[in-house]
């Protein structure tokens, strides 16, 4: 793992940089960079519409891809969605969804902008009954509100406030137990935890923040389930034939897939998932362990209030932070003084900000593999002179 | 934030020399329209000069960063009225300058400037830089064995020596009998028509009515310096001199070289500004009132004197 930051161009052209971002993207390493490059520069075609060689070269590496990053997270590559992001992926499942018998959609407070906005406008609209559960101080959901009217699940299994992670399994037992179906954001979860999508529905992440290019995600789908979804647009690539008043689309996920992709992206992502493999995820989550330990020391002798459970067991490499009477911002800017890179702010969570009391925002370290226990000091080192200002 | 007024003033000019700063000072634009139309400033602009501040402060003193960060609203404040305050005087002093020739304006007390004749542009001296002129000759009144020795360098058209006079008259006055006052023109190039008054006024002197004219002088000082001539010499009537006696003194230049012998005398005592007295030596820059003439003459008398002249120092 040290020799890892050697693979980060950005550390390498920037080696007094402490990047502790990674939870709102990660950084790329070079064997991602050139694999985007390599459709450019060896393929360049369009694929599933070119017969030429080019474009069938594409078209096979891009069924590669998509088996590559199925597998990453124990999915059949023909569930799987090319999206942008996470976001795009969460509102492919929200809109497209059959509500006709079932209507409500049971999802928590601690829950990013992405899963809670569309559900929220579908509730505006009528169109779904929409039970937002709470959590206590430490960011604790208790899932028991899913019952037989419940239709779908919309959970993180990982968050990007606390850090903290969810037993997905069960969540998606008694979902299913219930006569309902699960969709998981696992833009936290995927990059950082091994990840199987056995058990559950439809699941949701973004490549950027697991070392892959930006502008490419996925949605990875149970394959009945996917038949039964409808897409959030449609276009060339996406229908089987067109005529006037009679369109037939693909019964297969390129219904979904209007338009031509981010295939550059499609290759990142691909590479990324091949990199961590590399890595092995149990060793990633390992390493992460040994990181999240690392930072909650820091924390806690700079005298710094985590949010969410006080202890480093069973957590992320992510805390939320503040000082007593410190602006968030402040504090991610004095940071940045002495090049340690964090964010602050609400972390597009506004509504679980609240209710873990950190209505006016936090700060948040976050870390990935290319982090050392050392970054973890520097950054200690620093926030212990931050501390001055406020004791 | 109030700091962001200054930012944009500052990166506004810094953004002529290089395009670097353009984004920054249109940052500073934007978050001093919402500073000033009480919005909070969104561009996180003022967030990140704090940040700097304080972080680099932070490695010198932690206490005083502290200080600064909680009170960082106040500071800056402070920072903005202060920089405003002194960019205003500044320019009612350049202004000042323009139109006085003194940064000070026309009450000042440092009387008119005359670089232009010592040459010193840029270094303003003080009182400490004169060497007290080492006789007695000019326009003289008193007790020449009185034991208060007054020597005055001034010029007939700046308003300061006019300002100075009444005090002059004071001094006359109430030393009478210990004073021996020495007046030495020192005309300033800076001043329309101050030499044609200082020759005028020992013309008049040449005629025992020295006091009189200059009297008439010191009245019509703004129509002696835009006239000249033409109104120096109407003055010489109302003053009753022989008026041929004058016409012939003044026009021949007669007193000339008198004159210039004070000039020299001024230049090498380093005059800097008109009026300049020497009160028993010491020197006494620009048009003090009489009271703080008297505290000159006779603060030695008692503690208490003292104390009260620095009071009044300090106060007037
Ligand atoms: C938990 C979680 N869900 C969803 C998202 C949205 O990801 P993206 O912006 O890549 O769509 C994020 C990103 O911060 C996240 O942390």
């Amino acid at each position: 793992m040290k020799e890892i930051k050697k693979d980060f161009p950005v550390l390498v052209n920037n080696p007094d940089i402490v990047y502790l971002d990674s939870a709102c993207t990660s950084l790329k390493p070079m064997q991602v960079i050139e694999a985007e490059m390599e459709y450019y520069k060896k393929f360049g075609a369009c694929a599933g519409r070119s017969s030429h060689r080019l474009g069938r070269e594409t078209n096979q590496r891009l069924d590669e891809c998509r088996e590559k990053v199925a597998k990453f997270v124990n999915a059949e590559k023909d569930g799987l969605i090319w999206t942008r992001n996470a976001t795009e992926g969460l509102n492919i499942v929200a809109n497209g969804f059959d509500f006709s018998k079932r209507k409500k959609v049971v999802t928590s407070i601690v829950e990013h902008h992405s899963v809670l906005l569309p559900l929220i406008k579908l509730r505006d609209q009528g169109k779904i009954k929409l039970d937002v559960v709470g959590c206590d101080k430490e960011g604790n959901v208790d899932f028991s509100k899913i019952d037989r009217e419940t239709a779908l699940v919309v959970t993180n299994s990982w968050n990007n406030i606390l850090g903290t992670g969810r037993k997905i399994n069960e969540i998606a037992k008694l979902a299913h137990d219930n006569g309902a179906l699960i969709c998981v954001d696992g833009a936290q979860g995927v990059p950082h935890h091994k990840t199987d999508f056995k058990n559950l529905d439809f699941l949701c992440f973004s490549g950027h923040k697991m070392l892959a290019p930006t502008g490419i995600g996925a949605l990875v789908c149970k394959t009945d389930h996917l038949a039964k979804l409808k897409p959030l647009m449609t276009g060339g690539g996406a229908v089987k034939t067109v005529e006037l008043n009679k369109v037939v689309e693909l019964p297969t996920q390129e219904r979904f897939e209007a338009g031509i992709q981010h295939y550059a992206g499609i290759f990142g992502f691909a590479s990324a998932c091949e990199y961590l493999n590399k890595i092995g995820m149990e060793e990633v989550e390992k390493h992460e362990a040994t990181l999240a330990k690392a930072f909650y020391e820091e924390l806690k002798s700079a005298g710094a209030m985590i949010y969410g459970p006080d202890s480093p067991q069973n957590h992320s490499a992510l805390y939320s932070f503040g000082f007593k009477n410190a602006k968030a911002h402040d504090i991610a800017l004095m940071l940045d003084r002495e090049k340690i890179a964090v964010r602050s702010g609400f972390f597009c969570a506004q509504p679980a900000m609240e209710v873990i009391g950190a209505g006016d925002g936090a700060t948040r370290v976050s870390g990935y593999i290319y982090n050392t226990p050392e970054d973890a000091k520097r950054f200690g080192e620093i926030l212990k002179k931050i501390n001055v200002l406020y004791s | 934030m109030v700091l962001c007024i200054i930012a944009f003033f500052v990166f506004a000019v810094m953004s002529i020399f290089s395009a670097k700063y353009r984004p920054l000072a249109k940052e500073g634009l934007k978050c001093v329209f919402k500073t000033i139309t009480f919005r909070p400033c969104d561009t996180g602009l003022d967030d990140r000069i704090k940040a700097r501040l304080v972080s680099e402060l932070l490695k010198f003193s932690p206490g005083a960063a502290k200080v600064l960060n909680k009170h960082f609203v106040i500071f800056s404040w402070l920072f903005v009225l202060l920089t405003f305050g002194s960019l205003a005087y500044s320019i009612y002093g350049f202004y000042n300058f323009y139109v006085y020739g003194n940064c000070d304006g026309p009450d000042s007390v440092n009387g008119c400037v005359l670089n232009d004749i010592t040459g010193d542009y840029g270094r303003f001296s003080e009182p400490k830089d004169l060497i007290v002129p080492t006789n007695y000759d000019g326009l003289t009144e008193g007790n020449p064995n009185g034991t208060l020795k007054i020597i005055e360098f001034g010029c007939f058209t700046c308003p300061y020596t006019k300002k100075a006079e009444d005090t002059v008259q004071g001094l006359l006055q109430e030393y009478d009998g210990q004073i021996y006052y020495v007046f030495k023109p020192f005309p300033l190039p800076n001043h329309n028509n101050s030499f044609e008054a200082a020759r005028a006024v020992l013309c008049a002197r040449d005629q025992g009515k020295m006091w009189e004219f200059r009297k008439e002088v010191f009245k019509q000082q703004d129509v002696c310096r835009t006239d000249g001539t033409l109104a120096i010499k109407e003055l010489a009537q109302n003053a009753q001199l022989d008026m041929d006696k004058f016409n012939k003194c003044y026009d021949n230049n007669e007193t000339d070289a008198e004159l210039g012998k004070y000039v020299q005398q001024g230049k090498d005592a380093h005059i800097y500004a008109t009026p300049t007295f020497f009160v028993n030596d010491k020197p006494v820059v620009g048009p003090k009132t009489l009271d703080q003439f008297r505290c000159e003459i006779e603060k030695k008398d008692s503690l208490v004197k003292e104390i009260g002249c620095l009071l009044g120092q300090w106060w007037g």
